[in-house]
């Protein structure tokens, strides 16, 4: 028994270590855990309204650039207006023969960018809308200019939005006039550029083409524009496609979060395993693209 | 030692907010400087392996609630302070400052490799090889809280390590 506590104390700062890990290592364990949640959604919650008042602040200094942006934003909604108006004959045309699946893209919620981080440790941006204002998880967040990312947690009054510049992210895009089809990622590197894949190299794309999101993707509602062709370089099978991203990540202030997009008829289809995706539509975790 | 403790506890708190709401954001080639881990080296050089470790703790359960990752930044501070022990200089050794900034700076680095080496093989937030992220990141954030630590040192610790 002596033994056993002078072997305690002889070694007590191992022991203490091997505790404190053991803790650690319980808590990434519990991860899913309720109370984990609820500790990781009041950490999003206080360090969100910190960093809400230091943009407050910083927005004093950017107010002249925030103007001009505004301002290019306006002049280019408003040509898209004008343009609008014209295609809207054509269109009344042929709803007759197209089904309208962007039913849901009704009800845009307005939010800000509270706090940016793009380092080693984290990529995300964290905005000024939780579900107190209807946000959801895998909503789909945009800007006028183009495509930012999906919501991926959810607290009282912030949400957490893995942007596109985001390894973890993929999306389906369309090309805007020869609606070929891929993959669109980001792979690391340059922060405006990102990578599609599983475009054949039968398809007609050429550079300077607009790609925009798919019907296809999961989460995203067709039509918002990802960003434009830079280079095409024909693989074996597929073209190796570079995008250049319509969305400039490093001054976004103001964002959009379009209603969840709800397709469980089509996400069970798409499967044979109706069980499984039953669960999954039910849950809403499978992997958005 | 109590109040050097409770001094350090309150230090602790205000050098955890200030890197999670300020440090961070000045980032160098995606990488920044951790005055977490300077403020923990030199709890580690002062104070027994036993009160750092627990510093380091107490530092990564701060800097989880502030991040929402508190397992992760638990363990890698955890590790990080226990291994910076290994640097304390015991009261009796009668070490010149010099002695006591070089030990200072090698707990800085290995604490700053360690808790790096553990938060980069957990996440790829831009999408480099984990060889990458471990070595070039983590050697560059060293060489960040290195050149901090020196600064620091000259300007505010030189009395205290030499005490």
């Amino acid at each position: 028994m002596r033994k056993f506590f002078t072997l305690f104390v002889e070694y007590n700062t191992w022991l203490l270590f091997v505790l404190y890990c053991s803790i650690a290592f319980l808590f990434i364990r519990l991860q899913q855990n309720d109370v984990q949640a609820s500790l990781h959604n009041e950490g999003i919650e206080f360090s969100a309204a910190v960093n809400e008042q230091l943009m407050k602040f910083n927005s004093l200094f950017t107010l002249k650039n925030e103007n001009e942006r505004l301002m290019r934003v306006n002049t280019d909604l408003l040509s898209r207006v004008l343009n609008l108006e014209t295609a809207t004959v054509d269109e009344r045309n042929q709803n007759k023969i197209l089904a309208d699946t962007t039913r849901n893209a009704s009800g845009f919620i307005m939010a800000r960018v509270v706090d940016r981080k793009f380092s080693d440790r984290e990529n995300m941006l964290v905005i000024d809308a939780g579900w107190r204002k209807g946000i959801k998880k895998e909503m789909t967040v945009l800007v006028p200019e183009g495509l930012v990312g999906r919501v991926t947690s959810v607290s009282e009054n912030y949400a957490r939005v893995m942007p596109v510049i985001h390894p973890d992210f993929k999306v389906i895009v369309v090309a805007d006039s020869c609606s070929s089809m891929g993959i669109l990622s980001w792979s690391g590197g340059k922060e405006f550029i990102a990578q599609v894949e599983h475009i054949p190299i039968s398809s007609h794309l050429k550079l300077n083409e607009r790609l925009v999101t798919s019907d296809f993707s999961t989460f995203s509602i067709r039509g918002i524009p990802v960003g434009r062709v830079v280079r095409i370089k024909p693989d074996n099978l597929f073209y190796d496609v570079d995008v250049r991203l319509a969305v400039d990540f490093s001054t976004l202030t103001q964002v959009l979060v379009a209603p969840l997009k709800i397709e469980p008829e089509k996400i069970r289809i798409m499967s044979n395993d109706t069980t499984t995706i039953k669960k999954r539509a039910h849950n809403f975790q499978t992997p958005a693209l | 030692m109590t109040k050097k403790i409770y001094i350090s506890i309150i230090f602790l708190c205000i050098i955890s907010l200030l890197q999670v709401f300020g440090m961070s954001r000045i980032t160098l080639f995606n990488v920044s400087a951790d005055a977490v881990t300077i403020f923990l080296a030199y709890i580690a050089v002062t104070t027994e392996q036993n009160t750092n470790t627990s510093f380091g703790f107490a530092a990564g359960v701060l800097e989880g609630l502030l991040t929402g990752n508190m397992g992760l930044h638990m363990l890698a501070r955890t590790v990080g302070s226990f291994i910076a022990g290994y640097f304390h200089t015991p009261k009796e050794s009668h070490t010149t400052i010099k002695q006591n900034s070089k030990r200072f700076y090698g707990a800085v680095i290995v604490a700053g490799l360690c808790a790096n080496a553990i938060l980069s093989a957990t996440g790829n937030p831009l999408g480099f090889s984990p060889a990458y992220r471990i070595v070039v990141f983590g050697l560059l954030e060293s060489f960040f809280n290195l050149i901090l630590a020196i600064i620091v040192n000259w300007l505010f610790l030189r009395q205290s390590l030499a005490n």
